[in-house]
């Protein structure tokens, strides 16, 4: 009988111990384990146009304009991005009326460095392009500017001059915004700094406006623009997104 | 998530509008910038041709122009003018009176007999135009090249005797200096 109870002493211990040591590994594996998500995620062309530029023709006399955007994704945070257009602007002072227009296109790299969530796609992106256009400038007409008006009536031209075959360059760093409203539909929101690299300028004259580049102003090199667009992803491949979780937080 | 960008999409929006906006309207022409220049002349004395001489009470109008040219009404002694020209035409005409007065012919009540008095001489402002771009503000400018002056040759009686520029095919590019000097006695 003292025999049994020490056998069963020893077996309660064994199992007592053994149960301590599956806990003891029970709680590393917690603490060390994960688990991978496997998500799909979109590689492709994504095609749009430009809002603003759209919306401004429709309300703005002396504008039109319009603007296609694509961008092709190449890794997780690269896309190669470009976009093409075609502006017209007249530009009118007190003295002046010229009219710039042209076409242009753009290329670059954008940068997403927005951390998505799941299989979200939306984008918080830094990039740059070099842009080019070719253009003409019609300088309508001008009268000529005199602070003295003893005599009331000034020189004023009566036949336009244009001038044709004018080209720019420029670099541009752009940031931006990209949200995904509904399926593979993205709606973006950028802002472009601008520095001309090149232009001709028309004989005794100056660009005012650069198709592409925006207006030019007199204290540089320098410019803004704007684009909001909307565009379309046109899924090509799906590539597989791994997440790893922790086990513990789910 | 999705509110979370069309919400920063709207704000930005607005902003940057609001900065496209404001950023055209500053477009005004410096005061300071050189603009279109008037024709500075003054007067020498032609005895002492290196002493300027003031000139009695001139008056200074231009032809076909109904207002005298102000600060030049007739009342004041004159060894500076400066005369704006025609940007549309490529010559300008203008009377200069000497010794302005108005005889109220005994009649200080009645205007309509009064006359003027003085010695007048008429000058003929030849030139050539040309407009120079300035800035997006400023539009254009003209400037005068080959400018010469012309007497009244039926005027026996001409107070100055002489114009004279200070440089061989004298242009006026800018208001900072004299073009011509007028000699009279």
């Amino acid at each position: 009988m003292k025999h049994q109870h020490i056998i069963s002493f020893f077996i309660s211990s064994c199992f007592f111990f053994f149960c301590c040591v599956l806990n003891a590994q029970e709680t590393s594996d917690k603490e060390t384990k994960t688990d991978t998500l496997i998500y799909k995620q979109k590689y492709g062309l994504r095609l749009g146009a430009d809002l603003g530029k759209l919306v401004r023709s429709a309300i703005d006399d002396d504008y039109s304009g319009f603007e296609i955007s694509g961008d092709y994704r190449l890794t997780k945070k690269l896309y190669l991005a470009g976009e093409l257009g075609n502006e017209k602007r007249t530009i009118t002072t007190d003295f002046l009326n010229v009219t710039a227009a042209g076409s242009y296109f753009k290329a670059g790299i954008d940068y997403n460095s927005y951390k998505n969530w799941l299989d979200m796609q939306n984008m918080i992106y830094f990039g740059f392009r070099v842009g080019a256009s070719t253009f003409k400038q019609n300088l309508e007409n001008y009268t000529v500017y005199n602070t003295n008006q003893y005599w009331p009536t000034q020189f004023s031209l009566e036949e336009p001059i244009e001038v044709d075959g004018l080209s720019a360059i420029w670099a541009e760093l752009i940031i931006g915004i990209k949200a995904e409203l509904f399926s593979n539909l993205f709606l973006g929101l950028n802002v472009q700094i601008k520095s001309l690299i090149s232009e001709d300028e028309p004989n005794g004259f100056e660009n005012l406006y650069i198709p592409g580049f925006n207006r030019t102003y007199d204290s540089g090199r320098f410019g803004i623009g704007f684009g909001y667009s909307l565009s379309y992803l046109i899924p090509i491949v799906k590539k597989n997104k791994k997440v790893v979780v922790d086990k513990t937080e789910n | 998530m999705k509110r979370y960008f069309i919400l920063i999409y709207t704000i930005v929006s607005l902003i940057l509008s609001s900065i496209l906006l404001g950023c055209e309207r500053d477009d005004i022409c410096p005061e300071d910038v050189s603009t279109t220049p008037r024709l500075i002349v003054e007067f020498y004395d032609l005895l002492n041709q290196e002493d300027i001489k003031n000139v009695p009470n001139l008056r200074v109008q231009g032809i076909g122009n109904t207002e005298v040219l102000s600060s030049f009404t007739g009342s004041t002694a004159i060894n500076k003018v400066e005369l704006p020209l025609k940007t549309d035409e490529a010559s300008t005409q203008y009377s200069f009176i000497k010794d302005y007065a108005i005889n109220d012919n005994g009649t200080p009540d009645d205007l309509t007999d009064d006359y003027v008095t003085g010695n007048e001489d008429i000058i003929t402002i030849n030139y050539t135009i040309e407009n120079v771009y300035i800035s997006r503000a400023c539009g254009y400018k003209t400037t005068y090249n080959a400018v010469n002056i012309q007497f009244d040759v039926d005027d026996t009686d001409r107070w100055i005797a002489l114009a004279q520029p200070l440089n061989d095919n004298q242009s006026i590019e800018n208001e900072t200096s004299t073009h011509y000097k007028f000699f009279h006695q």
